[in-house]
């Protein structure tokens, strides 16, 4: 592919006028002048976090150390270190230029500005938060100026965003290898994510993270993975499977694996509505309902004290029979008299079967009702799972790592997700998921070609409500308990339907990896920050309000999807096209 | 059983009708011109209530007079609050979705429900003592009238109760005249009928939407303050389960009919009342009463979807894509 750079620039010159009167305007600085600016920048920027920030050891993380880097100062060190790198294509270094197959202009401007805004972020909190200028020394000073020289120098160079030149063939096993460093290196990502221990360095960390990311999109590099993985879809799930499992290996103890846990659970959960919403299009906001219908059922033949059924035991298998089938029964109900309607009578349904589905649970207490889910204290005491002679409850020692409770249940919901992660996958390449489509785009044309609407519809209703079934027979034994408060349409706490709604439209609708990202941003974001502790509501609202407005396919668009959802703009850009063919067809004639 | 004392589940059912129907008409409506379940109406109804109870709260004058002179000025602060959120919402959120794919709506309106509801959650001020007390996490008092209620042979009739169904009749009457005698009224038919033919014809079709807007908050706002009055209370989350009965009552009556959703909340409320006070005066079926009410409304949209999906009134219209 590098071969081919100077060809691009010879082929594809843009017309002659517009060009000359903009660079007529743009400031003429030297590019190697730029250039030199970015890389002393980043050169002094990781050297400055060897040094210290302030005097005191009273800020979390510790600043203070001259010698090593400490506290925050690290995602500054790592972002320089991708600073540096990325002036390798930039000075046309061999072995480095598949960093921007579209131009490292804008990758060093997201990366320069990354750690812009992560270390003056750290320096200003210093200054509030210690009370004053003074608690700056030397070496806050060389991170203040070297960090804003990148940004200085990048956005002084002439934009050379291009199309990505073809991406040179490579061996398979290079390939799944590239696929399995990627994802190992976004896991430690989310790793230092999911353990930051406060709110300083988790701000610091999303700043970071959120404008290299767009670094890294602006210059390619991304599409080109994620072509990669599209090609190679099983290396993809074994590397993230990996992956996976080696974050609970990194744990040194079980506080972390109860947020992973809780993200996991949420994630699939997730996924399972949207197979619902993303694939058939149709609504559903008594989502979590289901999982409490799944979770209820589980643990009242899970022998759990309080049940009415505390003496019928059954194996795991045969609850996550009972959770799911009950469920399967519940979705049935609800959706075949609305199904055959218009979809927005389904909204509304489900809306109010997540209501009822509250009321009923709380009443079936013995006295304002017959005696089945013990009232608003719900279900307790459900035991941990003993599966194959392993105690989830119990610490275990394994390959030299301890495994708490939490982290008995990650290995367990890693299978979980796997397994609904693998129907997904393979329901959406199937006959029925094209049927889904076709009958989400528009159902009179899907019926006229011989979809039974309705049969496909219910098929998509009852999936969703087993796999929701599933999970809850999980969450039940994750969580002890089974009560009405757990199972809401809005609460604070994931999962909820709004939450779990807001991460399927945040992730983007359709895919496997938009609800994942979208549930653990959705789950870390208010853990992490105190601000946004009884506002996540409010802002669960506004986001979803401005994601249907601004980005309906969300973060991870579904190519489909996204045309479906712009396809005025589709339509607009295919008409400029035709226009701007025709004087050169004319040419021609 | 006696016969007075089925007469007064009626009476009640009636009553509690009535409101569900004014705040359906507004759902009915929106959907009826753009096929719009809009979620938010339910808190439009809420913005309501709170805006009369700011005025009433706010502006010491209004405490002092007699609650019925009050009611007409905590009226148009109910009215304003809610049509601005109405106006506002329209605006902002559904305007730039027109032409979306049909989940885009949904959701939006899902979020504009969640965002409003939230607002006053946390910010609605409320007088208290001296200082100003930010956020509503509890249900407000409102005023509520002191007399006697009245005596129709064994049936009480309740003040407020009473008001409410003349007010809801006023609003029918008015509706009516609205719809069928004035241009904007019969621009909103032909809107409803056919979009497209009728910005043809020269209708401005986004004002008639807005109109629409307006008018069913209007409506929320009015049925809010009789909420306030029977029940003495207002909450952030009152729009919810409010929202979702006058919907059921919408659909009872066949959704888009504005007639059909006042016939709706009729059928509603009594339907409601009466059923859970039949259970509840049976030894055997004593515990299914009350506190299954909400259960036993949407048994009842579900059998009505099931049975008659157009609804009583409604006719069944071709699916328009």
């Amino acid at each position: 592919m590098t071969e081919q750079v100077p060809e691009w620039g010879a082929s594809d010159q843009p017309p002659q006028t517009p060009l000359a009167a903009r660079q007529e305007e743009a400031p003429t600085v030297n590019p190697a002048v730029a250039k030199a600016l970015v890389a002393v920048g980043a050169f002094a920027s990781l050297v400055s976090t060897f040094l210290a920030w302030t005097w005191t050891s009273s800020f979390p993380g510790d600043l203070s150390v001259t010698g090593y880097p400490g506290g925050n100062q690290v995602i500054t060190l790592t972002v320089s270190v991708l600073l540096i790198l990325a002036l390798g294509p930039a000075y046309g270094v061999p072995g480095l230029r598949w960093l921007a197959p579209r131009g490292y202009v804008w990758l060093l401007r997201g990366l320069a500005l990354a750690n812009l805004a992560s270390t003056w972020y750290i320096l200003l909190a210093v200054v509030i938060e210690l009370n004053g200028l003074a608690n700056w020394v030397s070496g806050s000073w060389v991170a203040l100026i070297a960090t804003a020289l990148p940004v200085v120098g990048s956005f002084l160079l002439p934009d050379d965003h291009h199309d990505a030149a073809r991406a040179r063939p490579m061996p398979r096993w290079i390939q799944a290898a590239v696929i399995l460093v990627a994802i190992i290196i976004a896991m430690f990502v989310a790793d230092y994510g999911i353990t930051t221990g406060f709110t300083e360095q988790f701000i610091g960390f999303a700043l970071a993270v959120g404008f290299a990311a767009w670094g890294l999109n602006s210059s390619g590099v991304l599409s080109r993975l994620t072509g990669l993985t599209a090609q190679n879809r099983v290396a993809t799930s074994v590397a993230a499977f990996v992956a996976a499992l080696l974050f609970v290996f990194l744990q040194t103890s079980d506080q972390y694996n109860t947020i992973a846990d809780d993200i996991l659970i949420f994630a699939t959960v997730a996924l399972g509505l949207n197979i619902v919403v993303g694939l058939a299009g149709l609504l559903d906001l008594g989502y979590v309902a289901f999982l409490g219908v799944g979770a209820y059922s589980a643990a009242l033949v899970s022998g759990a004290i309080s049940s009415r059924y505390a003496h019928t035991v059954l194996p795991f298998w045969g609850q996550i029979l009972i959770g799911v089938s009950v469920s399967i029964i519940a979705g049935v109900i609800i959706g075949a008299p609305t199904l055959r309607l218009r979809g927005d009578y389904l909204a509304i349904v489900t809306l109010g079967f997540g209501e009822i589905f509250r009321i009923v649970v709380n009443n079936l207490n013995g006295q304002s009702g017959p005696d089945l889910t013990n009232g608003p204290e719900g279900v307790y005491g459900v035991p941990d799972l003993k599966l194959f002679g392993y105690d989830f409850g119990a610490s275990h020692q394994l390959f030299g790592v301890t495994f708490g409770k939490f982290g008995n249940y990650y290995l367990l919901l890693l299978v979980a997700m796997a397994i609904v992660v693998f129907i997904f996958a393979r329901v959406n390449d199937s006959r029925i998921g094209r049927a889904w489509v076709a009958i989400r785009e528009d159902e009179t044309a899907a019926g006229a070609m011989g979809i039974h609407g309705y049969r496909f519809k219910l098929l998509a209703f009852g999936l969703g409500a087993a796999l929701a079934g599933f999970a809850g027979t999980i969450n039940a034994h994750l969580l002890n308990t089974v009560t009405p408060d757990q199972y809401l349409f809005s609460a604070s706490a994931p999962p909820n339907s709004a939450f779990l709604l807001a991460a399927v439209v945040l992730g983007g609708m359709g895919t496997i990896t938009g609800p994942l990202l979208g549930a653990a941003l959705l789950y870390l974001v208010p853990a992490k920050f105190e601000f946004f502790q009884n506002k996540q509501l409010l802002l669960f609202g506004l986001a979803l309000i401005l994601m249907m407005r601004f980005r309906p396919e969300g973060l991870v668009p579904n190519k489909r999807r996204q045309l479906e959802f712009h396809q005025e703009e589709v339509a607009e850009a295919e008409a400029h096209q035709v226009v701007e063919a025709q004087p050169e067809a004319e040419a021609v004639a | 059983m006696t016969t007075t004392v089925f007469l007064q589940l009626v009476t009640n059912g009636i009553a509690q009708g009535a409101m569900y129907g004014l705040i359906a008409v507004g759902y009915t409506m929106v959907y009826g011109i753009i096929q719009l379940i809009n979620f938010a109406h339910g808190e439009f109804f809420m913005f309501g209530g709170f805006g009369a109870l700011a005025v009433y709260l706010w502006i010491p004058p209004v405490q002092h007079l007699p609650l019925l002179a009050a009611l007409p000025i905590m009226l148009i602060g109910g009215m304003i609050a809610s049509v601005i959120i109405a106006i506002l919402a329209e605006r902002f959120a559904y305007r730039p979705l027109r032409n979306a794919p049909r989940l885009a709506p949904l959701i939006t309106a899902i979020g504009v429900s969640i965002l409003l509801q939230q607002l006053v959650f946390l910010w609605y001020p409320q007088p208290g003592g001296h200082k100003v007390t930010i956020g509503v996490n509890a249900p407000v008092q409102f005023p509520t009238f002191t007399g006697k209620p009245f005596h129709l042979g064994g049936v009480l009739l309740q003040r407020a109760d009473l008001l409410t169904v003349i007010v809801a009749v006023i609003c029918m009457a008015y509706l009516a005249y609205f719809v069928m005698k004035t241009r904007t009224g019969r621009a909103m038919q032909a809107t409803a009928q056919d979009p497209d033919t009728a910005r043809l014809m020269g209708i401005n079709t986004d004002r008639v939407i807005v109109v629409a807007f307006v008018l069913g908050a209007a409506f929320a706002a009015v049925a809010a303050i009789t909420y306030g009055l029977r029940f003495g209370q207002v909450s952030f989350d009152m729009g919810f389960s409010a929202g979702l009965k006058a919907f059921t009552a919408a659909v009872l009556g066949g959704i888009g009919n504005i007639y059909g959703a006042m016939v709706g909340g009729l059928v509603l409320g009594i339907a409601e009342q009466v059923t859970t006070g039949v259970l509840a005066s049976y030894h055997a079926t004593q515990q299914w009463g009350t506190a299954w009410q909400d259960v036993w409304a949407f048994l009842l949209l579900i059998i009505v979807l099931l049975v008659r999906p157009q609804g009583l009134l409604g006719e069944r219209v071709a699916d328009r894509a």
